[in-house]
C-alpha cells in the first residue's frame, strides 16, 4: 500500500490533540494491529511536543506552524515533521537515563522505542528542522 | 481532560477522564499536587484515561515524588491497558504505586 498525507498546525500545545487526530485518521487507513497505531500515534505526538517544547522554548506565542507528513511506501512508513524553531543540534537530543527517575526527558526514549530510526535531514526547503522518523511495518 | 475529586478521611481520590498531554498537565499537576502538598494519601484513579505521554507519565513521577517527601503515598489505580503500556515502556511499573 502506498500512501501520502500531510497537515499543518499551529505550533502550540493546543495542537496536540489535533496532531492525535490527524495521526489516527491516517493510521485508519492502513492495516495495523490497534496496539501498534497507537504507538506510532505516541511517537508522532512526542515529536510533535517536543518541536512545541523545545523548538519554541522560551517563546510565549508564535504565529508559525508545523507540518507533518506520513508517508507510507508499501512496508516502509515514514513521518516527516518540519517547523521553524531553533536549529536542533542532532548531538543534543538525547533522552534521560531510565533509572535516574525525574519528571521529564523521556518523549525522545519512546520515540526511539517504537520507531526504527530518527534522522534530522538537511533539506529543510524553507522550513528550520526536517526530521524523519522511520518504521517497517 | 475533566476530573472530580472525592475525599474520604486522608484519602482523596482524584478521578481523571481523557487524554493527558502537555496541553493539560498543569491543570493536573495544580489538582493532585496541593493533595500530596496537604500530606493526604492520594489515589490517582485512571481508568478513563485513554491516552497519556511523556507529559502525563512525569505528572505521575512528580506526584510519587512529592508523596514521598511528605511521607504519603500516591498510589494510581485501575489504569487503562493504553496507559499501562507507556507505564511500562518507562519502566515505572516497579516505581509507582500501581493497583
Amino acid at each position: 500500500m502506498n500512501l501520502s498525507e500531510s497537515k499543518d498546525f499551529p505550533v502550540s500545545t493546543a495542537s496536540l490533540k489535533e496532531v492525535r487526530v490527524f495521526s489516527r485518521e491516517v493510521f485508519e487507513k492502513i492495516n495495523l494491529p490497534q496496539e501498534q497505531k497507537d504507538e506510532l500515534v505516541l511517537a508522532i505526538a512526542e515529536a510533535a511536543q517536543n518541536i512545541v517544547k523545545h523548538g519554541y522554548k522560551g517563546v510565549e506565542q508564535t504565529t508559525d506552524r508545523m507540518e507533518i507528513k506520513i508517508s507510507l511506501n508499501d512496508t516502509q512508513l515514514e513521518i516527516g515533521f518540519y517547523d521553524k524553531g531553533k536549529p536542533v543540534v542532532p548531538g543534543n537530543v538525547q533522552h534521560r537515563k531510565l533509572d535516574d527517575i525525574k519528571p521529564g526527558g523521556l518523549g525522545t526514549f519512546f520515540i526511539k522505542q517504537i520507531m526504527d530510526g530518527a534522522v534530522f535531514k538537511k533539506d529543510q526547503q524553507g522550513w528550520v528542522n526536517h526530521l524523519v522518523l522511520t518504521k517497517k511495518i | 481532560m475533566t476530573y472530580k475529586v472525592t475525599e474520604e478521611g486522608n484519602v482523596s481520590t482524584v478521578f481523571l477522564n481523557g487524554e493527558i498531554d502537555m496541553d493539560v498537565t498543569e491543570t493536573a499537576k495544580e489538582v493532585i499536587l496541593p493533595l500530596v502538598d496537604a500530606g493526604k494519601e492520594v489515589h490517582l484513579n485512571l481508568k478513563d484515561v485513554s491516552y497519556m505521554d511523556s507529559s502525563g507519565i512525569s505528572v505521575l513521577i512528580e506526584s510519587h515524588q512529592k508523596a514521598l517527601e511528605k511521607n504519603t503515598k500516591v498510589i494510581v489505580k485501575e489504569v487503562s491497558k493504553s496507559v499501562l503500556k507507556v507505564i511500562m515502556m518507562a519502566k515505572l511499573e516497579q516505581i509507582l504505586n500501581l493497583e
